[in-house]
């Protein structure tokens, strides 16, 4: 632990080219933070007056418990490099000196959007892998997300222990398999490259890979071995690093370096006789309690033991040896420092993911070139519960310019537009904090290129958002973030006591602040509803309601439920006629599918209201078939303007259409966020007006008379169109040893899932499969599947796609007719749907 | 039951005859018109027979004048004043349900009906909810109901001496606020039924007289001091009308059971009730959201609707928010979605016609207490609910508003929205700016959305005008040449005589 003022720690937060801004990102269980554990032992900033009665590790009480991260935590290291280590770092820099601002995130899918927030706040990212377990959905997830961001990854194949103790395997084996860990991961990386970024496939041979065990606190790169060889062998540096990686092997007997296995038995691959063998060698003497023949190899290699050390045996004594000879700190931290970018650099190519505005304005010239001097840019990443009751930290990254303490800052919300007043407010920071360790510190500014939390701001923040100074009025905000994960689980709540309201309300907000996934909103019968991203996050969410927020109130929770779509699945039969109010006015319709993958079109923004009407009929009529007018004549989509349903206009010289467009946009707005089934809202439906008649008079062909028929017509051509209902499925990757297999079979045919692949891991006894499963069913599955594979399977769920229920709700009895009852006595509806003869008039 | 009694045509010629009036409107509920003419006719003979048996000349002016006013504007429970005073009639006798509130300037006299009820049921009911609920039991009651109350109560306390060995029941039963309403203020209670007034069971806890008095469509009742009526069991005798179900939403931390007189039954489950509770707590939530709000006048009777309508006004715009006031009669979903812009409206009348929940409605109608709740800043959902908008009328204007220290948290959005009053402010001070600013803004909204309104994005009328595709007329064509004069349409909107022969349905 390094101790530490708080002047001090400002002092450095002023070196921007000394700053390293990372996430700790990876699978669930590979050893995040456990790892992060050892870096934070060794160089973790604490405050001096309050060292040594600070356990930097202590978190949530239910994370211990679970032996899972649930909230990323920031941690700030100290670092000082030697002048020998630096000489070969071509960047910039202002002394030795170096600040790591790390966040360790959660690997658990459920939790994936606190990796995001994490991901933006940084420049870099560890990436940890698990060496037995190879490359697994989650990494592969956050990878990409990282790389979205333009963070810069560097990895570190993690559990090397595991090797060693467990597995006990040979140097050529371990080898090939880091080798692939390696490999799987170039692959993901390459999939995303990004030409500003550069190349940021990850190699061992160019530092940028370490080899870890985060449980004993060591680890190495190959710049360590390769230091202590070059001289041996009279070449630099980097030539050896090349040879201790990839196809290079050594004689000890020739002395000969060759590229291919000469067959001689005593031919080795570079990194085996020279990495492997030497720790493998010494682990084993540890574990031996070989003791005598320990030290004159601990003095070859330098390394000297306390003497009180000296006395340990077993486990104890390797972890302490590998922990002096190889310290997990100097090796990752020189890594982070080499290989990860400052944030002066890091902006440079950033600011174009970041900035919404002109890239040519005072405000992205400011980012790019990270200037303090420039006008305020920092972006609030996500809120922390403070210590005082219901308050929040705003906790976010400083891009350009300095926030100090009460300073007047435009909060741009993330519903605002430049130019408009709407999500806009302008406020004074009370206090601007950084955290030393548990303890947080107040100082006078933060410059750009740190991160930072301030208070006062939490009343006008739900989740995240852009500050800039006062007078800054055109600057743009900086772009908000995309989560890998939506909410589609959702559970009812309310308060056992009918005059607990208030507190509920008072705690949903706080709930809503505190999460940067979870939603917290209100359904048509008046039910106050959580949604989160699985079981999982709603339960901690709950957990979070019920202990922190409410006050001691006591909630009542329903059972969790999920939300549908409805769709259709042919045209419809015939074109329905519905009459307005006064009879004098008719409008006929069909409704349609839409065209596979178009619906997604428009989920992703590829084709929406805003589009330039020749580009949008460019992609419908290449990638869709659509006749190029047709395209030109979409009325609007929905629901909310930007949903995946659309209006085509498809009459042919009507009288007065243009007048009653409007209302007809505003009855399909209405009826796509109800549909007629179960007042779901309607998914992949394309609606098309055929004909129209109206009536002479102006006032009578008026909003009055054509809204509800619009919606009243909706529904009736969405009847006739066979209906069906879409519900969330989800994808599972399960791994899990081959006798388990069985087990996972049965529960997910139990639970209606499918697989649809099925790996085995190379070179280890593990199998990887994915699957689909309806998001309905997942609830209890994760427990299920446990209890069925006696705790050797554990499933990651993300929403994948909606998937249509073949049954049909209209025919009574069937099960999408039993789904519509139920949601619409959830809903306090009618429980028997409307009739199409309620919908549809005859001429 | 007979024509006499059921419209008391009694009790009715001798509250005309004693208070002289010459021009009398009857009101009758379209139900109950087909027996307006009978019930003329009998009014006239008896009163013509009274007249003769009081011996009194009759006077010059000759007769008096009935008038049968059908079809009101407003909910037919109300009394209609604004037809009355048409022909100029110095009293209305209405028929019919009632909601019992207060009337501006004429006199008006009740007649409620009775419907039928078999006494001797209810009373077995009544007795088995006391003995089961463990509470005192308070007796409320459609008001065509009220004329039974008095055998109900004998049969009750003969019942009750049989019930002796059962530990005490308390029963209380509400009673009628009046069946005469008089504006001018000389009330009379001269109504046959008035002398339930006070009368109780004999079970009772003393000193009734003294305490908190609670009413709810016409009726009144009083709960002894250092009891609150949540200690009340509610037993409601009559249907499930709006009445009911505003009895329902005012005491809803009341147990509430209802006895169907008609079905002859005892209901116990009212989640379907409580659920109104909850959907008036969205709407509620979804008006917070609101940008324009459409007050409607919902009666010109009622006293102090005026008060009220400017009160809400002030409120609407204290709340940075845009009011606009539609009189419209009664409200339907075609007569709504005329004023798609309106995000919220806010129904001013009478409590019992006030609850207006379909779905077929563009835009939330929300009663003046919901717009307490959702445009004062500060205000919270407790779970209270008030009916009555005199309950709401606040002498002084408004309490000078601190500005509110928290964004506020729209459940629909899930997140803080902005409240315009934050800023409105300074957006006073150059007002000519601020319009150039609408316009400007309201331009560009245009041009990023070429086609669709969406609602809840405009602030004012205006804008929202601006927004749409189609504005109405084309007002830009300043061509100085005469346009040549053309014939218009001639014949009824349901079918011109040039366009007979296309328009057949």
């Amino acid at each position: 632990m390094v101790k530490f003022t708080a002047d001090e720690l400002r002092r450095i937060m002023d070196y921007k080219h000394n700053i390293r801004n990372m996430s700790v990102i990876a699978h669930v269980d590979h050893g995040k933070s456990t790892l992060t554990d050892s870096l934070v032992a060794a160089a973790g900033i604490i405050a001096q007056e309050v060292a040594g009665d600070v356990r930097m590790t202590d978190t949530r009480a239910d994370e211990a418990e679970r032996g899972i991260t649930i909230k990323s935590t920031g941690i700030s290291l100290y670092y000082e490099m030697s002048d020998a280590s630096l000489k070969s770092y071509m960047g910039e820099r202002n002394g030795n000196e170096y600040l790591i601002n790390l966040i360790d995130s959660p690997g658990h899918v459920d939790f994936s959007s606190e990796v995001t927030a994490a991901l933006r706040i940084t420049d870099g990212a560890l990436v940890v892998v698990d060496c037995v377990e190879g490359v697994c959905v989650q990494t592969e997830t956050v990878l990409r997300q990282a790389l979205g961001e333009r963070i810069r990854p560097v990895l570190t194949v993690n559990k090397m222990d595991r090797c060693f103790l467990e597995l006990q395997v040979d140097g050529e084996e371990a080898y090939q398999t880091f080798q692939r860990v390696i490999e799987n991961a170039n692959v993901i990386m390459a999939t995303y490259e990004d030409p500003l970024l550069g190349d940021v496939q990850v190699y061992p041979e160019k530092g940028t890979v370490a080899f870890s065990a985060g449980l004993h606190g060591w680890a190495f790169t190959l710049t360590n071995f390769a230091k202590m060889y070059a001289s041996k062998f009279g070449v630099d540096e980097s030539k050896m690093m090349e040879r201790l990686w990839g196809e290079n092997f050594f004689d000890p007997a020739t002395k000969k370096w060759t590229t291919k296995n000469t067959g001689s038995p005593t031919c080795k691959r570079g990194f085996v006789q020279f990495c492997y063998e030497p720790i493998k060698q010494i682990i084993s003497t540890c574990m031996n309690d070989q003791k005598d023949k320990l030290w004159p190899m601990l003095q070859k290699l330098g390394v000297t033991m306390k003497s009180d050390e000296k006395d340990l045996m077993g486990k104890a004594l390797m972890k302490r040896v590998m922990q002096t000879w190889l310290p997990a700190s100097t090796a990752l931290l020189e890594m982070m420092i080499f290989h990860l970018p400052s944030p002066s650099k890091a902006q440079r190519y950033r600011v174009e993911n970041l900035y919404e505005g002109p890239l040519d304005d005072q405000y992205a010239t400011a980012i790019r070139n990270c200037d303090p001097e420039g006008p305020l840019m920092l972006y609030v990443s996500k809120m922390i519960p403070a210590s005082d009751k219901g308050r929040f930290f705003a906790f976010g990254r400083v891009f350009a310019g300095k926030v100090s303490t009460g300073l007047k800052v435009r909060i741009m919300g993330p519903n605002y537009v430049p130019g408009e007043k709407k999500d806009l407010y302008v406020k004074s920071v009370q206090r601007t904090v950084i955290w030393m360790g548990k303890r947080q510190e107040t100082v006078e500014d933060v410059p750009c290129g740190n991160t930072v939390a301030l208070v006062g701001l939490d009343q006008y923040i739900t989740k995240n958002a852009t500050l800039t100074n006062e007078k800054e009025v055109d600057a743009h905000p900086i772009r908000a973030m995309k989560f890998s994960v939506s909410p589609v689980v959702r559970v009812a709540v309310q308060c056992k006591v009918a005059s607990d309201l208030p507190k509920l309300v008072e705690g949903l907000k706080r709930l809503a602040k505190s999460d940067p996934m979870v939603v917290c909103s209100i359904e048509e019968s008046g039910e106050h509803i959580i949604a989160g991203a699985g079981e999982l996050h709603l339960e901690i969410c709950l957990k979070d309601l019920v202990d922190d927020f409410m006050g001691g109130a006591e909630i009542v929770k329903s059972d969790p439920v999920v939300s549908f779509r409805e769709t259709v699945l042919e045209k419809s039969i015939r074109t329905v006629m519905s009459k307005s109010p006064n009879k004098h006015n008719r409008l006929y319709m069909e409704a349609r599918p839409l065209e596979e993958g178009l619906a997604e079109a428009i989920d992703d923004g590829r084709i929406g209201p805003r589009d330039d009407p020749k580009a949008r009929s460019k992609i419908l009529s290449e990638e869709f078939g659509w006749d190029k007018d047709l395209a030109k004549k979409i009325w609007c989509f929905g629901p909310e303007t930007t949903g995946p349903n659309m209006v085509v206009d498809m009459c042919k010289g009507v009288q007065y259409l243009n007048e009653i467009k409007d209302s007809v946009v505003a009855g399909f707005q209405w009826a796509s966020k109800e549909g007629a089934l179960a007042e779901e809202n309607m998914r992949g439906i394309c609606f098309e007006v055929c004909d129209v008649v109206l009536h002479a008079d102006a006032i009578h062909r008026g909003g009055g008379q054509v809204i509800p028929t619009a919606r009243r017509v909706i529904y009736a051509s969405q009847l006739t169109a066979k209906p069906r209902l879409l519900e969330p499925v989800y994808l599972v990757e399960i791994q899990a040893p081959e006798q388990a297999l069985g087990g996972i079979y049965s529960v997910l045919n139990q639970k209606r899932g499918h697989v649809f692949e099925e790996m085995q891991r190379p070179g280890t006894p593990l199998y990887n499969i994915k699957a689909y499963l309806p998001v309905i069913e997942s609830f209890g599955f994760s427990s299920t599947l446990r209890a069925a594979t006696s705790g050797q399977a554990f499933p990651q769920c993300v929403f994948d796609h909606w998937d249509m229920m073949m049954s049909d709700p209209l025919e009574s009895g069937s099960q999408a007719a039993q789904l519509v009852t139920d949601i619409r006595k959830r809903k306090g509806l009618k429980e028997q749907m409307t009739p199409l003869s309620e919908f549809e008039d005859k001429l | 039951m007979d024509l006499e009694s059921y419209y008391e045509i009694d009790r009715t010629a001798e509250f005309i005859l004693s208070r002289n009036f010459a021009r009398v409107a009857l009101q009758f509920p379209d139900d109950l018109l087909k027996d307006a003419t009978k019930v003329v006719r009998a009014l006239h003979t008896k009163l013509a027979s009274l007249r003769a048996s009081s011996g009194e000349e009759i006077r010059g002016d000759g007769d008096i004048g009935l008038f049968v006013m059908a079809d009101t504007t407003f909910g037919s429970c109300c009394v209609d004043e604004v037809g009355a005073s048409h022909i100029n009639a110095d009293c209305v006798i209405h028929y019919g349900h009632a909601c019992l509130t207060p009337t501006s300037t004429l006199p008006a006299f009740f007649v409620f009906g009775k419907a039928p009820i078999n006494v001797s049921n209810c009373v077995n009911n009544l007795l088995h909810t006391a003995s089961t609920a463990g509470k005192p039991v308070m007796v409320l009651f459609g008001l065509e109901y009220a004329y039974a109350m008095l055998d109900l109560k004998k049969a009750m306390l003969e019942a009750l001496v049989s019930y002796e060995s059962q530990a005490e029941l308390e029963i209380q039963f509400s009673d009628v606020v009046c069946s005469v309403l008089d504006p001018s203020g000389k009330s009379g209670d001269s109504g046959g039924i008035m002398e339930l007034v006070g009368v109780s069971h004999a079970n009772d806890a003393a000193g009734v007289k003294t305490d908190t008095r609670h009413s709810t469509g016409g009726l009144v009742w009083n709960v002894p001091q250092g009891r609150k009526v949540e200690e009340y069991s509610m037993f409601w005798i009559g249907s499930e009308n709006a009445a009911f179900a505003n009895l329902v939403l005012t005491f809803n931390g009341c147990e509430i059971v209802r006895y169907d007189a008609t079905e002859d039954r005892l209901l116990t489950d009212l989640s379907q009730q409580r659920r109104i509770l909850k959907r008036r707590y969205f709407l509620v939530e979804k008006a917070k959201d609101a940008n324009i709000v459409g007050i409607l006048v919902g009666t010109l009777g009622v006293a102090g609707y005026l008060h009220m309508i400017h009160q809400m006004k002030e409120l609407v715009t204290g709340a940075g928010k845009k009011a606009y006031t539609l009189a419209m009669g009664r409200p339907n979903p075609a007569k709504l979605a005329n004023f798609p812009e309106c995000d919220v409206f806010i129904y001013v009348s009478c409590p019992q016609t006030a609850l207006l929940d379909s779905k077929e409605f563009l835009a939330p109608v929300i009663t003046p207490f919901e717009a307490m709740i959702a445009f004062k800043s500060g205000s919270q959902w407790t779970g209270e609910y008030v009916m009555e908008f005199r309950d709401l009328v606040t002498s002084s204007p408004e309490e000078v508003r601190k500005p509110s220290e928290e964004a506020r948290f729209s459940f629909l959005k899930g997140g803080y929205v902005e409240d315009q009053n934050l800023d409105g402010i300074d957006e006073e001070d150059n007002e000519y700016l601020a319009l150039g600013h609408a316009t400007e803004k309201a331009l560009s909204l245009l041009d990023r959305h070429p086609d669709s309104v969406v609602k809840g994005t405009a602030k004012s009328g205006a804008e929202f005008l601006a927004a749409r595709t189609y504005h109405g007329l084309d007002m830009d064509s300043y061509s100085s040449t005469p346009e040549p004069f053309i014939v218009g349409r001639s014949g009824k909107a349901s079918g011109y005589e040039d366009e007979k022969s296309c328009d057949k349905d």
